[in-house]
């Protein structure tokens, strides 16, 4: 896939677990756990909206484009 | 209609159940039954045919297989109510169910087209074996096409 999930990353950073992550975006943990493996085909604007606010970044710091 | 007889969703796919199984025990009866069904079938029926030899042994072999394509296409059936009884609505299994039934049905018309060298009646069979075989054919497609759409929708976060 030629768009990289980089959520754990920013997680990391940011100190808070996945438990904490989706309980304050309102997505259930598996959810989150399909948008971290990449295995999510597509993402709401909301979510990522909430993302962003919980996380306190960009959407750039989360997503991210390769061309490989 | 519906709302004056009160029925819910699960009364009806009982009825379907019912149904299905009520066709599935007529069909184990009749694969029994297919000498008398024969014989019943060539005296009241008429002799217009290409091949004018007895029918008896061509009407039993087309019927055996039609049977086990109906029991076939009946288990197939059973198997996709019991899925939308559990709430599995737009699963590939039950794309699958539905192709299974549109072959059945494909298969019966074939077996009808050549046994109506023997009753020319049965190319009536097969005009409609073939054409439940060809709805069944483009509710596999759609159903393909919305089990395809909700794997997207569940994997939309």
């Amino acid at each position: 896939m030629a768009i990289i999930v980089n959520l754990d990353v920013m997680m990391a950073k940011r100190k808070i677990s996945s438990n904490d992550l989706s309980e304050k975006i309102g997505i259930t943990p598996t959810n989150l756990s399909i948008l971290k493996t990449g295995k999510a085909k597509a993402i709401r604007f909301s979510t990522l909206n909430k993302i962003c606010e919980v996380l306190k970044c960009q959407p750039g710091d989360i997503l991210e484009y390769s061309d490989e | 209609m519906r709302e004056k007889l009160n029925w819910s969703d699960m009364r009806s796919l009982k009825l379907s159940k019912l149904l299905t199984y009520s066709l599935i025990a007529m069909l184990v009866v009749a694969f029994v039954c297919i000498p008398f069904i024969s014989r019943w079938y060539i005296s009241i029926s008429v002799s217009n045919s290409f091949i004018k030899s007895d029918a008896f042994i061509p009407v039993c072999v087309m019927l055996v297989i039609c049977d086990i394509f109906g029991l076939a296409a009946a288990n197939a059936l059973r198997k996709l109510i019991a899925n939308i009884g559990k709430s599995e609505v737009f699963i590939e299994d039950n794309s699958k169910s539905l192709r299974i039934i549109s072959w059945c049905c494909i298969f019966v018309g074939l077996t009808f087209t050549v046994f109506g060298l023997w009753r020319l009646s049965f190319f009536l069979g097969a005009f409609f074996a073939f054409f439940m075989g060809l709805i069944m054919r483009v509710l596999k497609n759609v159903f393909e096409k919305a089990v395809s759409i909700k794997n997207e929708n569940d994997l939309t976060v």
